[in-house]
């Protein structure tokens, strides 16, 4: 009865036109199978091009940094992985030990040992001279005693100190480490006419011992001043990294309880291996 | 992306409807050539799953009847078709259906789409007015028109 369907009955996909088009659809399958493993790829590349860019960013930020004082002032600036990324010296003496002591890319204690134990650096380690070890960190107290319980440093009989980021800022101001620009800092709570440009032609023993014949005097200038020097003005400001100073509970840290203020501290500390 | 044991079934299901779509549109076979691989590519690439045998045979009719209209549009060629190439296209059949399938290709674009699906696949309007995206009184309206026009052609007694 239907003529349109009879009609349309013998309209049929010839075997050439199935055949022409399952050869056409496989070369289709073929081009776009690799488009997309070439998608993949270049995905997966995109990823690993992130994840090393990324790896190498948290990798090359100093998180903590560690100050090295001698008369030759060393900073180090260590990674999250406790690797020494950054090493910048902040005298002439300084430049010259970093020429010829490779410190980047190695464990922080290593990089001590391997500074105190050279033999270009060695030779500012005299009788009279001390080495001073400071450390701005979030984790300062492992880092201290790592510090303490290596040989070298024992030896050297390394004074430990930590200090805190705007100190650092405020020490590179002056071009000095923060190492020496907090022991500038508590030379002159003592002697209050002592400059940080004095400071500089200075070494470190002898800013320590100035520091102690200022104690030595008893009151020192503030004796004589009559006042206790809050460093207001010149100090580092507390940026609330290290603020719990006051809950160490050790003794030996009682005779610094008289620089604070009641609204902060002075942003430094000593701490353990005192002369 | 569908496998080779998908691409020969859908092929030998719905290679003669497409095929039909085709001649019903498509002037000569190298287009017919061209807008068949393009509807079994589309469905290479498809990769929503089908509710049904149904629901993927109105895929291919929807699909094959777009990609002709697009293939025409293409190439901005006559809309009907040549006498000589529905000489070739149905050399195989007598003279009764050639006439009949003359008359169907002389109808507008739109009446052969009805005609097609519902006197050949015998889609009910409403599946047609889903297949053409169309309301289902445009698809009563359209098959009325057609077969007005079908009759002015052959006579009454051809459906």
């Amino acid at each position: 009865m239907n003529v349109i369907r009879d009609s349309m009955e013998e309209i049929r996909a010839s075997k050439e036109l199935k055949r022409n088009t399952m050869e056409y659809l496989r070369n289709q399958q073929r081009y776009y199978r690799a488009r997309m493993v070439r998608r993949y790829v270049l995905a997966a590349a995109c990823i690993c091009l992130l994840l090393l860019g990324g790896g190498y960013t948290l990798y090359a930020r100093p998180v903590s940094y560690i100050s090295i004082d001698v008369n030759p002032s060393i900073e180090l600036g260590i990674n999250c992985f406790g690797r020494v990324v950054e090493a910048d010296a902040y005298n002439r003496d300084g430049n010259v030990i970093l020429m010829q002591v490779p410190l980047k890319n190695v464990p922080y204690l290593k990089a001590i040992s391997r500074l105190l134990g050279d033999e270009s650096y060695s030779g500012y380690l005299t009788e009279d001279s001390r080495v001073f070890i400071t450390v701005i960190s979030e984790r300062w107290e492992t880092i201290l005693e790592e510090i303490r319980a290596d040989e070298l440093a024992g030896r050297y009989g390394a004074q430990t100190y930590t200090s805190d980021l705007t100190c650092r800022e405020e020490a590179h101001q002056y071009r000095m480490s923060f190492g020496k620009y907090r022991a500038c800092l508590e030379l002159s709570k003592y002697d209050e006419s002592v400059t940080v440009e004095e400071c500089h032609g200075m070494s470190m023993s002898e800013i320590e011992d100035r520091i102690e014949t200022c104690k030595g005097h008893g009151n020192g200038s503030r004796g004589e001043g009559g006042h206790r020097r809050r460093n207001r003005g010149r100090g580092c400001q507390n940026d609330g990294s290290y603020e719990d100073y006051e809950d160490y509970g050790n003794d030996e840290y009682d005779e610094y309880d008289e620089y604070y203020d009641g609204e902060g501290h002075e942003g430094h500390h000593r701490h353990g291996n005192s002369p | 992306m569908k496998s080779e044991e998908d691409l020969n079934r859908v092929m030998e299901t719905y290679a003669d409807m497409v095929r039909r779509i085709c001649f019903l549109h498509l002037k000569n076979k190298y287009d017919t050539e061209d807008v068949f691989q393009n509807v079994y590519l589309k469905y290479l690439l498809y990769d929503k799953p089908f509710a049904s045998g149904e629901h993927e045979k109105a895929w291919f009719a929807r699909v094959a009847i777009n990609a002709c209209t697009d293939h025409l549009r293409y190439i901005s060629r006559r809309k009907w078709v040549p006498l000589d190439v529905i000489e070739e296209e149905s050399g195989v059949l007598d003279d009764t259906y050639s006439e009949v399938l003359e008359a169907v290709l002389s109808l507008p674009e739109k009446y052969r789409n009805v005609i097609y699906l519902h006197y050949y696949e015998e889609y009910p309007a409403v599946e047609i007015a889903r297949i053409l995206r169309k309301k289902e009184n445009t698809v009563y309206s359209w098959l009325s028109r057609a077969r007005e026009l079908l009759r002015a052609r052959l006579g009454g007694e051809w459906a």
